[in-house]
């Protein structure tokens, strides 16, 4: 499968030292046809697609609804066609995929394609690259503007060689005629095409006629990537350019108090120090100071040079008090948000009841591009380059906190090295344009640290839940209670939030699909000192944790086998409907019984023989309307270290898009969900953040990779997500090996904790 | 005091910070961007390039101990990305973001200039610096095998 070759230009259009790099051509090796087309073609929303947009009630769509354009998705003039992408490409395959929802239906040969990467604009509706949510949120819209584009270059055609249009069709970037074998290109087309009538309702292709979707294809940044010369945002140069490196109080709610910038002025190269004010929600900026230099390393070494006292504030968050806090909370009542049955009089009545108490810390994104933005601010307002999620919320910020109106902002996105929620918040753009702000007409790059990434991220909140289940004599399970607390995201965005919000329950916790006489779930709400952001999967990650473990200590009391425990307890095939996040689709419980049975079988569950000293453990989970199933083989080393040597896993996510991109997040979902598992935590002392990189934050590396085998079951049923449901349920397949290898359960992770990495 | 070294073949004078490393001399002097800034402090393999033909970090690299050595950085391993091992990485289509990639190129390219067939546990004792966090790893020991395949049949070409 060849990659088209679609760079993501340096803004410059030129290398660093302004001479000029060259950017590989594009691929359209086509014949340039002039056609004495001036006008070109530009589609993008047909009315219907907006109003289906409108409903997801983002803002961003918000905003499209106010200031109805046409947002361009496809552009075709003389010199060929462009696919322009509205979403951001972070290796989950946002580039790629788009692209082939639009040359799917607009008959485009993959080999030509040529893309474009979209500013943050109202018109293209909701870019914010979050939630899996790209090829769900874009599989029609994108698919209908393939097929408009389509149907009106065919009619176009049609109207010139005066045929009907329905002798005519597309195919590979032509029209064609087959009665008279005339042949136009899309190019040759497009300024008739362009006074047309966009249709109501374009016809899509069958998916039997799919020449594109379903088959697997590599990114098509992979050229440019292997050769270095793909553009992150850390990339960007602009002529004139300067360094900045912020130094920052180490809580967020603290300022400055004394600053001498002498010794940092004195490091040559060093231009300027410039403190910079803290700002509450929805900004989210720490207090700091900036230097800006030459250069990268003069502005690092003048930030170290720097004397500065932070007023941090005092009897701020603690990671040991705060996990006393959470567990308090938990052996508390909470405040109730599904309950069915009576768990009260279940447990009166129990033969046997389970009961067990799980923690998870606070998580760091840790890309492997830290956060890096560029901006310049002119009389005419602010141009930003940077690699964010997020683009329409970052031009809405910047524009707030530098008194412009958004028409004066302008967001270029770049590759995105990494993101995993954490470039979905423009902290780190303000502060570009903060800077920039105060020396016009000077772009200024500003670029993080390791150090300032890991110390000043939106953290996945530090948790706690408890688990009781009670039992009648026969093992069968009667009562399941569920008691979650954790700081809310939503502390994030609204000031004093701090009680956890159904879209966070929802994910994994309050569509528990099993059959159970009596449920009651509940949540309790705590204040944090760091600030809580999305992190791949977000609550899933913990809920499916203690729903998983707990699960294997039920059916253990049972003596059921934990595999048909479940499937027993999913029943006949239900359709769950609880929360927000299942919308539209809901949990069809069938399909999780179905991934569960499959991977039962491509591991041979109970059957295969496992080799001296291995173990299996096993979990499956819904989220983002994905259903996976996963099991895990585990061994210890001499030391009584955790070895993983096997994970197979299978995914239903709907109809796929392209097979090798959700092999690929699967694959890639083990590794993030090891290296949590493993050493993921973030300890915060007096409201300040302890880590600091990759030797006291670690990351599964190659020797601990183990083989990762992806069975994708084939659906006709809409696309789900794929970036983030391969995640939750490893680490609990991880802790269920652990449990047959050592006999002990593990409640707290990560895993270091018990000396098991 | 200005600094000498072969960057990609050409000679390059830099009259900067002789404690600058080498990776942000390469970035912000040269323009060479494929050069990625992970940790700064030798813990993921982002920064690699070969000095003299062996896989470093440039992070930790001052330019002042580089007088009168070669380095050679993603973009140019080869003059068109025809290296076996981009070859592989594109076949296998190995990246997701890319961004540790160019790290992760230049150590097994190294690695195969050392050990034509590496094993696995070979290849993971190379690249173990090199940190993936969208998890390549799997692909990347697939690729390094690929590699190493098409380099034994260029050499079993030459040798026919
Ligand atoms: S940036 Fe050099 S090893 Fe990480
Ligand atoms: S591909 Fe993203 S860090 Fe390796």
């Amino acid at each position: 499968m060849s990659a088209a070759r679609t760079p993501i230009r340096n803004p410059a259009g030129e290398d660093a030292t302004g001479k000029g790099r060259v950017f590989k051509a594009e691929l359209d090796r086509r014949r340039f046809v002039q056609a004495g087309a001036a006008a070109g073609l530009t589609l993008g929303f047909t009315p219907h697609v907006l109003a289906r947009l409108n409903t997801a009630g983002t803002s961003s769509a918000a905003d499209a609804a106010k200031s109805f354009a046409p947002a361009a998705y496809i552009r075709i003039d003389a010199s060929g066609t462009t696919l322009i992408v509205h979403r951001s490409e972070m290796g989950q395959g946002a580039r790629t995929s788009c692209a082939m929802l639009l040359a799917e239906e607009l008959e485009l040969p993959w080999e030509e394609i040529r893309i474009e990467q979209a500013d943050g604009d109202p018109k293209y509706g909701n870019q914010n690259t979050d939630g899996s949510t790209t090829v769900r949120l874009n599989w029609q819209p994108l698919r209908e503007a393939g097929a408009a584009a389509r149907t009106m270059l065919v009619a176009a055609a049609a109207q010139g060689w005066d045929v009907a249009a329905g002798e005519c069709r597309a195919e590979a970037g032509r029209v064609l005629h087959a009665g008279s074998g005339r042949s136009a290109t899309y190019g040759e087309l497009a300024a008739v095409a362009a006074t047309l009538d966009v249709p109501e309702k374009p016809m899509l292709k069958d998916k039997k006629d799919h020449k594109i979707l379903g088959t697997p294809r590599a990114l098509v940044d992979v050229p440019d990537i292997v050769r270095g010369q793909a553009v992150y945002g850390i990339d960007v140069v602009r002529p004139g350019m300067l360094y900045a490196s912020i130094e920052r109080c180490p809580t967020i709610k603290g300022t400055l108090g004394s600053l001498d910038p002498e010794a940092a002025l004195a490091v040559p190269g060093v231009k300027k120090v410039l403190p910079l004010e803290g700002a509450a929600q929805p900004f989210n900026l720490n207090a700091g100071v900036a230097v800006v230099a030459e250069n990268t390393f003069a502005a690092l070494k003048g930030r170290k040079a720097l004397q500065i006292e932070w007023k941090t504030g005092e009897g701020l968050e603690s990671s040991g008090a705060f996990r006393d806090k959470l567990q308090q909370l938990v052996d508390g009542d909470g405040k109730p948000f599904r309950s069915e049955g009576d768990f009260a009089a279940a447990k009166a009545a129990a033969a046997r009841t389970l009961s067990a108490s799980f923690h998870g810390p606070h998580l760091v994104h840790a890309p492997m591009e830290p956060l890096a933005a560029t901006a310049v601010v002119t009389d005419e307002g602010c141009e930003i380059w940077a690699p964010c999620q997020d683009p329409m919320t970052a031009r809405q910020r910047v524009a707030a906190a530098l008194e412009l109106d958004l028409a004066q902002v302008t967001v270029h996105v770049t590759l995105l090295g990494g993101g995993f929620g954490r470039k979905s918040k423009p902290d780190f753009i303000l502060e570009a344009a903060k800077i920039a702000q105060q020396m016009k007409g000077t772009p200024i790059k500003l670029t993080w640290t390791r150090e300032d990434e890991v110390r000043h991220g939106f953290y996945r909140a530090q948790n706690a839940q408890k688990l009781e289940a009670t039992l009648d004599e026969s093992g069968r399970l009667t009562g399941w209670r569920q008691h979650t607390a954790f700081p809310t995201i939503l502390s994030t965005f609204m000031p004093g939030a701090t009680d956890p919000s159904g879209f966070e329950l929802g994910m994994g916790l309050t569509n528990l699909p099993y059959r159970i006489p009596s449920i009651q779930l509940e949540s309790s709400g705590i204040a944090s000192d760091v600030r809580i952001g999305w992190l791949r999967s977000v609550c899933n990650t913990f809920h499916a944790h203690a729903v998983n473990c707990f699960v294997d200590e039920i059916a253990e009391a049972a003596g059921k086998d934990p595999v048909q425990w479940r499937l027993e307890m999913l029943g006949e095939p239900r359709k769950l409907e609880f929360s927000d996040r299942d919308k539209p689709y809901g949990l069809d419980t069938g399909r999780l019984s179905a991934v569960i049975r499959r991977c039962a079988e491509v591991s041979r569950w109970g059957e295969k023989t496992l080799a001296e000293g291995v173990q299996r453990g096993f979990a499956s989970h819904f989220s983002f309307l994905t259903y996976v199933a996963a099991t895990l083989d585990a061994s210890l080393d001499e030391e009584g270290k955790v070895k993983v040597h096997e994970v197979d896993l299978v995914v239903d996510c709907g109809t796929v898009v392209n097979p090798d991109t959700v092999r690929a997040q699967m694959e890639g979902a083990v590794v993030f969900a090891l290296s949590m598992a493993f050493f993921g935590e973030i300890t915060v002392e007096n409201g300040a953040v302890q880590q600091s990189n990759f030797h006291d934050y670690p990351m599964l590396r190659i020797d601990q990779m183990p083989r990762v085998n992806v069975e994708i079951l084939d659906s006709d049923a809409p696309p789900s997500g794929v970036g983030e449901p391969g995640v939750p349920p490893i680490a609990p397949a991880l802790v269920n090996a652990i449990a047959k290898l050592t006999g002990k359960r593990v409640y707290d992770l990560p895993l270091t904790r018990a000396g098991l990495a | 005091m200005a600094i000498r070294m072969k960057v990609n073949g050409e000679e390059r004078v830099f009259d900067i910070d002789p404690d600058t490393p080498l990776l942000w001399a390469l970035r912000d002097t040269l323009g060479l961007t494929g050069t990625k800034y992970g940790c700064g402090m030798n813990r993921c393999g982002a920064c690699t390039v070969h000095v003299d033909g062996r896989a470093r970090r440039s992070c930790i690299l001052p330019i002042s101990r580089l007088e009168g050595r070669e380095i050679v950085t993603i973009e140019g391993l080869s003059p068109d990305g025809g290296h076996p091992v981009q070859k592989a990485w594109e076949k296998i289509n190995v990246p997701q973001c890319g961004y540790c990639q160019p790290g992760q190129i230049m150590s097994a390219s190294a690695l195969l200039a050392e050990t034509p067939q590496p094993s696995d546990e070979q290849i993971d004792g190379a690249l173990q610096v090199n940190i993936c966090r969208c998890g390549t790893y799997q692909r990347i020991r697939l690729a390094v095998h690929e590699a190493a395949a098409e380099l034994a049949g260029e050499t079993d070409g030459e040798a026919r």
